[in-house]
């Protein structure tokens, strides 16, 4: 049963999807999501979403998701669109998302998941934004709920170049007349969704993933990471447009027909206790963030808190999509440890979403393993070598542990010659959840995937004794609190000032001690008044700030000051180093350049 | 809770900012949360919990897109309490 707003809030905790049912356990030996969903339908297994409150605003059970979805995707049949076709969904945590993803999967449309507004003053970036991901996609039907189609119907109006042929709310999806038809199979090489990368304005990436892609890691996750059992519940605040969220909570635990209970990100962010609250309520065994969810949690938890929780039944704490810091972990355990927390829950991995979602996961049960380098050897010789002597400097770094059953992990130098152990380089994936490429854009898949079928992560890392440590991330992607920057987009804003020539901005970011980046914007510029240069850095600054929720330093240099390579492409690399050197900021952590 | 003014609001809100964000400077409706006072996306979610706490209201994250200043922000306080009273 399907419980709305208008119903009263005092739903008993009894009618949310039980975690034990008589269903006999399948672990993702599914060849398609759709097959995937008739099993877990035969069960009384579900998703549930809270409210900000914790109480239980709507309950979605496998069945009820099976027989709406078949129902919606009679309703997009009737649109008559071609096999294939592009459907865009902003992604708020609610029913309606996942029921409408699914009819996709029914009718033989690709589904993918558009973000939702989060930045102050963002309005107009953020519908540019969905405008570029209309465009990329070349998408029919874009649906968004009440509070969010108002931006839709902006990206979709106006001179630019998309394909809908119908815009809407779920609610007005459901006026359409269901078209007599029968579905037909979908087969593993064919599109299950498109997701797309990251927040960027201007050509925006959609990794094209596969049936086949989808199930591999599926069951990559639920056997070989998680080893999924009886008993398991899984709690999320992952938003539904993350590829964690996506697949990792929302497909993984259907799967394995599991329940899963669901706090709207935004919920989670003003308040982030009311996601341990759930895992402690309903005893849920699995729950995935990135480290900066766990870091809100350490810094909102009061003592008064820590008593009212148990959080001794969560076996699987996983960590990912962004660089982890041991220290993040460690004063989690240590605040947590109170409530019940068990440290060898920690499951530290790796992974993007141009592999799916997973790449490599830990054992389970031993918490987060981490081994420390000597820093001189790691700079000088790009070698991981174990810290001998006490007082020489070292840099720790997370085991994110081996590749997926079917799945390679090579570390490579710049040329793509494969690299000894320990040695550090770039990360290179091959098995089948890498993507088939990224959607309409040969330019893009082809400096991604390599001969071979090896899929350039971009990340730099080093294999030590059989396990993978990531040492850094690519360059051109800053990771802030979670949220993944393009070095790229944050350059084409600045040049979009009078002030800024092209190629005379370049972007990076700078961590300090305790692990927190911020994005540094070097400009070079002949601006002599102190009052123009203070209105171009309040400007930019603000931009900045409205597109992707982050302050930025903004350093003004003369011509000639950013590094460029014999080709005139300038280096973010370099540029970093320079400022570095000038500013002489004490604190930076050698870690996230090394490579 | 008792009537509250806009211009109710706006005060409180000014004086909550101070604190919030430890600035030197004075904080009139005209302030810029971006420029001004460097509202980062964590500040940001300190800032929503503390005033749904204080004006015992729910602020939809969509709306958050139009608001630039202090005064936009008192604007939209006032107008999500107006609606739910």
């Amino acid at each position: 049963m399907l419980k709305t707003d208008s119903q009263p809030s005092n739903i008993d905790l009894d009618s949310a999807t039980p975690t034990l049912h008589l269903l006999s356990q399948r672990r993702a030996d599914f060849t398609t999501l759709v097959e995937a969903l008739e099993y877990a339908a035969q069960g009384d297994t579900g998703y549930n979403f809270y409210d900000a409150k914790g109480r239980l605003r709507a309950v979605l059970t496998y069945r009820e998701l099976r027989a709406r979805a078949q129902a919606t995707a009679k309703r997009l049949s009737g649109l008559g669109l071609a096999r294939g076709s592009r459907v865009a969904l902003v992604a708020d945590t609610t029913p309606e998302f996942i029921e409408i993803f699914f009819a996709c999967r029914y009718a033989g449309l690709v589904p993918f998941a558009m973000p939702v507004p989060v930045n102050l003053g963002s309005h107009a970036i953020y519908v540019r934004q969905l405008q570029g991901m209309l465009e990329s996609s070349q998408a029919s039907v874009a649906v968004a709920g009440l509070d969010f189609v108002g931006f839709l119907e902006e990206a979709a109006s106006g001179e630019n170049d998309n394909a809908l042929k119908w815009c809407g709310t779920p609610a007005q999806l459901n006026l359409l007349p269901e078209a007599n038809v029968t579905f037909a199979a979908n087969s593993p090489e064919e599109t299950a969704y498109l997701q797309f990368t990251s927040g960027s304005t201007r050509a925006p990436r959609g990794v094209v993933i596969t049936e086949r892609a989808l199930m591999s890691n599926l069951r990559g996750i639920v056997c070989n990471g998680l080893k999924v059992r009886q008993g398991d519940r899984c709690a999320s605040w992952l938003p539904f447009y993350h590829d964690m969220g996506l697949v990792g909570l929302v497909l993984a635990p259907l799967a394995a027909q599991l329940s899963v209970d669901y706090l709207a990100t935004r919920d989670f962010a003003v308040r982030p206790l009311q996601w341990l609250r759930l895992i402690s309520r309903n005893r849920c065994t699995i729950a995935f963030s990135q480290p900066f969810g766990l870091k809100l949690c350490t810094l909102r938890a009061r003592e008064s808190d820590l008593k009212e929780l148990d959080l001794s039944c969560w076996r699987a704490a996983g960590v990912g999509a962004e660089m982890i810091r041991v220290d993040t972990l460690k004063s989690f355990a240590a605040k947590f440890s109170a409530a019940g927390f068990d440290e060898r829950a920690f499951l530290p991995c790796y992974g993007l979403a141009e592999s799916t979602l997973a790449v490599s996961f830990p054992a389970l049960d031993q918490g987060a393993q981490s081994l420390c380098v000597d820093t001189k050897t790691l700079v000088e010789k790009k070698m991981a070598v174990r810290v001998q002597a006490d007082g020489r400097k070292f840099n720790e770094f997370v085991n994110c542990g081996r590749p997926l059953s079917g799945h390679v992990v090579k570390i490579v130098d710049e040329d793509g010659q494969e690299l000894p152990h320990m040695m550090v380089g770039s990360v290179w994936v091959r098995g089948d959840s890498v993507m088939d490429g990224y959607f309409n854009n040969p330019a893009e898949t082809t400096r991604a995937i390599k001969p071979g079928g090896w899929l350039d992560t971009g990340d730099i890392g080093f294999v030590f004794e059989g396990d993978l440590y990531i040492t850094g991330r690519r360059t051109d992607v800053i990771i802030v609190n979670g949220r993944n920057i393009r070095a790229q987009d944050v350059e084409e804003l600045a040049e979009q000032q009078p002030e800024v020539r092209s190629r005379e901005a370049s972007a990076f970011g700078v961590s300090d001690r305790d692990g927190s980046t911020i994005v540094v914007l070097v400009i070079e510029t002949r601006l002599a008044s102190a009052d123009d240069r203070q209105s171009l850095i309040n400007r930019l600054q603000q931009m900045i700030y409205m597109a992707f929720g982050v302050n930025c330093l903004v350093e003004l240099v003369p011509p000639h000051t950013l590094p460029r390579t014999s080709s005139g492409k300038l280096s973010r690399f370099a540029a970093r180093q320079g400022f570095l050197h000038r500013t002489n900021i004490e604190n930076l952590t050698a870690a996230s350049t090394v490579g | 809770m008792s009537e509250i003014t806009q211009a109710q609001i706006t005060e409180q809100l000014c004086r909550r900012l101070a604190d919030f964000t430890n600035a030197e400077m004075e904080i009139s409706p005209e302030t810029n949360l971006i420029t001004h006072l460097a509202i980062d996306s964590v500040k940001l979610l300190n800032l929503v919990m503390e005033i749904e706490d204080h004006f015992d209201i729910s602020v939809p994250l969509n709306a958050l897109v139009d608001v630039l200043t202090v005064q936009d922000l008192s604007n939209l306080i006032y107008k999500i309490k107006s609606a739910t009273k």
